[in-house]
């Protein structure tokens, strides 16, 4: 049924095919110079208009892109940039809502790591291999930049990454008797146990989302699919060992009884307010928590830590958001310079330097205004264990079944090798051709 | 009573018809010279809808009977090309989606669902309605408050509501605990998330329900309640004989509407619960969409359950009017 | 069904019409209350947290007042584009109502006075446009919308929200036109008008009400509506209330400050509307009711 891959590699061999067709009445955008003109010197005759939807927080982080984008303007005073924040929520079906229809779609999207793939099965990318939006692509951290592939072209270059770490609150662990973080599952649940005996509070909150149980699931060893071999290995013996781990944290205790509803939201307000010591969670949400009643005054209070590793490994899922140029755009090049300038070392340097988002370029971090910002290099060592997720177009659809799973696991309402043969078997109805 | 009215009034148009038409001479000109007035007040609604929705009716019928997806119909986006590849399957679509096990169980949830929330909209706000029309002090005031979670757009009721009822820190736990009991797990729990989201669709519907039921109500002459009393009738037979039947008209528009409404409530359960925990609350509309929508669309799957849902709301359709008809109801 | 259970209880209430016992009195009065307040509550607790610091709705502890200040408002008024949301769904909400009540009100007065060859089709026409999940037309209507050039444009917009209102509003001014007395379009006929000018010169004032319960509905649905909004306005600055009031809800963190001012701000409008047809509204939704 589905033939995604087959369809995008049809795709790639007529690649070349210059259509016009598709969406043509959308007057309100200028073309940008036909390309088979005689060729302007450089890249400053570029003009056109370039629209691109931001898909970040708008009232905290919107403004800072829109700095850099008038950084671009003042560079290339030919092209104009028409900035739209699309909440992101939104954004993935907005967009395919969009592209698909040929009309309505931005020239440049802001997309998630895990739906670069997808889109570019779908025809909706321009491939950026050979054109300037993928400039020094040595210096990318392969991690983040295996998002942006797919069927060894390039569709995506990386804009942030991250990952998940452990967070804490020192005060309290040093309360229970622990003046460093857990390094282990085992010193997790030990160490949150200890905290509710002695420091006063939970030891742990666990947020109840596909995401956040991938630490688990890679700790063991284990993983949701195999994509090499093309093998579902959620019920391996291995991620199921990450399922009971789970399982035993709530089941004794050492974990807070997880909200299903509104978890994350619920995990964040407990830590901030000292309920509780430890949380999981990304360097996406270091200003929110730094500005929790028990960080507030006391930002030393709050530790950053890798994940705990499991009896194999340590490890977190690589999350993110990546530039896209969208296929139908009409102003190709004005898009490719605009993604060049937003991901060069110095714009992400800027960006890290003001937000706190962790650079996707080597050369970034070296940077002093990534530098000036104390958060960014706590970061450098929960990066070191960020797995690389599967980066298939069905990528999108695999988190449902999990979440579902787990929700039913927090809720006791199933087992862990139950929940992992449900999944399964529901990662056997997407993906054809796959084995177990 | 009404019901004598209207017969008399759609006699009375078709009388009149009749005799304004000029004598025709082919039958379909005298049918256009005696309807063309009437045709042409409808027509831009009937244009507009037959486009807009009839179209994709069609279309959606049309696809339903294929395996067309995101990924195989056929487009050309710039430099990229997707040939055209999927198939006319049959049925296959719709057996796929009765035989699956989801199936009859979201069924059967979205009919209690329908059943219980257009139950209480219709019982609270017929309640609500009998007390607003009688002689009473603020009853201007008490209307407005009442209908005052009308007035709120839905979207942003619902964010609310599931803050009231956050299991941890929500309002609606903190004043229980504050008397005594548990907090409950309004929406973590399979069972709780269902009364909670019916709660929340009640808390929304009950306006409009009092508001038409209490306009069904002053519309009952009064003379025949005074009748009644004098007759020496009880409070309940009157409220039988009398009130209910006259608001049957009343009754029948907006049951049969509110329960195609709520049927395909959207919004509610998408907000309040996302479907969950674990898929528990998740109603007919927003189970499709999550099977159709989330990852690469299934164009085919959506179509199939879009009419497979229209179907339902068909039959029941026909099934309510028939058993009006059976009270001589006109429609 | 449950209306009996409902009408069971609400008997004693219904006792005396006149001459009502203290007793009887005090239960229908501490009805109404609670009612009341179950319809109030959340909106009062809206418009509290709507006057907490920004990030205080984040809290383990229930408070009522947390620092009181009008700086969400502030915000939400001066720093960001919801003077513009407003404009635009105000601008959506008149089109759709304008539109939709003169469309509904020509259609329903066609359906109430004629019986021609399709009424019985308009009828059902009407409903069945009800019946169809919108989450699956979303992406057709895009497609229709983008051949004609409508994406991002308002009118398209208003269209789309307009095959949901039209039908309704037209089921209810059918019902409305059914009690305006036959002989008064018999008086206009005699008057030498056509069937048109009776319509527009004699019925539709004497409709008022019904007119203003179909421009409510129409009003509060445009006004509120999020699908629709979110696929088809793809610049921001078109960009409705509900669709606006989206950025601030980030991917991990949602600003409850802004959103509750915000909402506080929405509501009132609506709530203005609805004052200011709320006599017609039940007298108007009385006769639409009257008939099916």
């Amino acid at each position: 049924m589905r033939r995604g891959i087959s369809v995008a590699a049809a795709a790639a061999a007529l690649a070349l095919a210059v259509s016009a067709c598709g969406g043509e009445d959308t007057p309100q955008q200028s073309a940008a110079p036909a390309p088979s003109g005689p060729a302007p010197s450089g890249p400053a005759a570029v003009s056109g208009e370039v629209t691109w939807w931001d898909t970040s927080d708008a009232t905290n982080e919107g403004p800072v892109f829109k700095e850099v984008i008038a950084d671009f303007e003042a560079k290339y005073p030919k092209i104009k940039v028409n900035y739209v924040n699309v909440p992101f929520a939104d954004a993935q079906n907005k967009f395919k809502t969009a592209a698909q229809s040929g009309s309505g779609a931005p020239d440049v999207l802001r997309a998630d790591v895990g739906w670069v793939a997808e889109f570019a099965s779908l025809g909706y990318l321009a491939p950026l291999d050979g054109t300037p939006a993928l400039d020094k692509p040595e210096d990318f951290l392969p991690s983040p930049a295996g998002s942006g592939k797919y069927n060894d072209k390039t569709y995506g270059v990386p804009q942030v990454t991250d990952t998940l770490g452990l967070l804490y609150n020192k005060e309290l662990l040093n309360k229970a008797g622990h003046d460093a973080p857990p390094k282990t599952f085992q010193e997790l649940k030990t160490f949150a146990q200890d905290v509710k005996s002695k420091a006063g509070a939970d030891g742990l909150a666990l947020n109840v989302d596909a995401y956040f149980l991938l630490p688990f699931i890679y700790g063991e060893g284990g993983d949701l699919l195999d994509v090499t071999t093309k093998k579902i290995t959620v019920a391996s013996p291995q991620s199921v060992a990450g399922l009971k781990v789970v399982e035993d944290l709530i089941k004794s205790g050492a974990a807070a009884k997880p909200a299903i509803q509104d978890s994350y939201t619920n995990a964040e307000t407990a830590f901030k307010e000292g309920k509780v010591a430890m949380i999981f969670n990304g360097p996406w949400s270091n200003t929110d928590n730094l500005g929790g009643k028990v960080f507030k005054d006391n930002p030393d209070n709050f530790g950053i830590a890798p994940v705990p590793s499991g009896s194999v490994k340590a490890g977190a899922p690589t999350g993110g958001h990546d530039y896209t140029v969208y296929a139908g755009s009409k102003n190709l090049d004005a898009s490719y310079l605009f993604v060049q300038f937003m991901d060069s070392a110095e714009s992400q340097a800027k960006i890290a330097g003001k937000l706190g988002l962790l650079p996707t370029r080597k050369s970034a971090y070296d940077m002093p205004e990534a530098q000036g910002n104390a958060m960014i290099g706590r970061w450098m060592e929960p990066m070191g264990a960020a797995v690389e997720r599967p980066w298939i177009p069905e990528a999108g659809q695999l988190f449902q079944p999990l979440v579902e799973g787990y929700q039913k696991l927090a809720t006791g309402g199933t087992t862990s090798d139950a929940m992992a043969q449900d999944v399964a078997k529901a990662y056997q109805g997407l993906l054809k051709g796959w084995s177990l | 009573m009404t019901t004598q009215v209207v017969d008399g009034t759609a006699a009375g148009a078709t009388a009149r018809g009749r005799a304004r038409g000029p004598r025709s001479r082919g039958k379909a000109g005298g049918l256009l010279s005696r309807h063309w007035y009437a045709w042409a007040m409808c027509a831009p609604v009937v244009i507009v809808t037959l486009v807009l929705i009839g179209y994709p009716l069609v279309r959606g019928v049309y696809l339903s009977l294929t395996d067309a997806t995101e990924a195989n119909m056929g487009r050309t986006i710039g430099m990229n090309t997707i040939p055209s590849t999927y198939e006319f399957v049959g049925l296959s679509n719709y057996t796929a989606i009765v035989t699956s096990g989801e199936f009859l169980s979201r069924l059967a949830w979205t009919i209690t669902w329908t059943v219980v929330c257009v139950a209480l909209h219709y019982g609270i706000g017929l309640g609500l309605a009998l007390l607003l029309n009688r002689p009473l002090r603020l009853r201007s005031l008490y209307r407005m408050l009442l209908v005052l979670p009308w007035a709120v757009p839905a979207f942003v009721s619902a964010f609310i509501w599931r803050y009231l009822l956050n299991g941890e820190f929500g309002v609606v736990n903190a004043m229980l605990r504050a008397a005594g009991l548990g907090g409950l797990d309004w929406l973590d729990d399979p069972f709780w998330a269902k009364v909670s989201v019916i709660a929340v669709n009640v808390w929304l519907g009950v306006p409009f329900m009092m508001l038409a039921l209490l306009g069904g109500l002053q519309a009952i002459p009064r003379e025949l309640h005074e009748a009644a009393e004098v007759d020496g009738a009880t409070p309940w037979q009157r409220f039988r004989h009398i009130t209910l039947p006259g608001l049957r008209p009343v009754s029948s528009t907006v049951v049969l509407l509110g329960t195609i409404w709520t049927f395909n409530q959207f919004p509610v359960i998408f907000l309040v619960t996302r479907g969950g925990p674990g898929g528990s609350s998740e109603i007919l509309v927003t189970y499709a969409y999550r099977q159709a929508f989330e990852g690469i669309r299934n164009y085919s799957g959506s179509a199939a359950w879009g009419v497979l849902i229209l179907v339902l709301l068909i039959v029941m359709a026909v099934v309510y009017r028939r058993a009006l008809r059976r009270q001589g109801e006109a429609w | 069904m449950s209306a009996t259970d409902t009408a069971g209880a609400v008997i004693p209430a219904t006792d005396g019409r006149g001459s009502r016992s203290a007793g009887a009195s005090l239960a229908l009065h501490a009805t109404l209350v609670v009612a009341s307040l179950v319809a109030v509550f959340p909106v009062a607790w809206l418009v509290l947290t709507s006057l907490k610091p920004r990030d205080a709705w984040q809290s383990t502890t229930v408070r009522l007042f947390d620092d009181p200040s009008l700086a969400n408002y502030a915000q939400v008024l001066g720093d960001t584009a919801f003077p513009r949301w407003l404009f635009n769904s105000l601008l959506v909400a008149a089109m759709t109502t304008v539109l939709g009540v003169v469309l509904s009100a020509t259609t329903g007065y066609a359906v109430s006075r004629f019986r021609f060859p399709g009424f019985r089709s308009i009828m059902w026409m009407l409903l069945v446009t009800q019946m169809f999940p919108v989450a699956i037309l979303i992406v057709p209507i895009y497609n229709l919308l983008a051949g004609l050039g409508l994406i991002n444009q308002f009118p398209g917009l208003v269209i789309a929200y307009l095959t949901s209102t039209v039908p309704f509003c037209a089921w209810m001014m059918k019902g409305y036109f059914d009690t305006v007395p036959v002989e008064i379009d018999e008086a206009g006929r005699v008057d030498g008008l056509t069937p048109f000018g009776t319509f527009w010169r004699l019925i539709l004032p004497l409709s008022r009400p019904g007119l203003a319960v179909a421009a409510f509905y129409s009003f509060i649905t445009a006004w509120a509506e999020v699908a629709y909004a979110t696929a088809f306005m793809t610049g921001d600055d078109k960009y409705t209330l509900a669709v606006g009031l989206g950025q601030f809800v980030g991917q991990h963190k949602a600003e409850w400050g802004l959103l509750t001012a915000s909402s506080v701000l929405i509501a009132v409008p609506a709530a203005a509307v609805f004052l200011l047809v709320q006599r017609h509204l039940v007298t108007g939704l009385t006769a639409g009711a009257t008939k099916s």
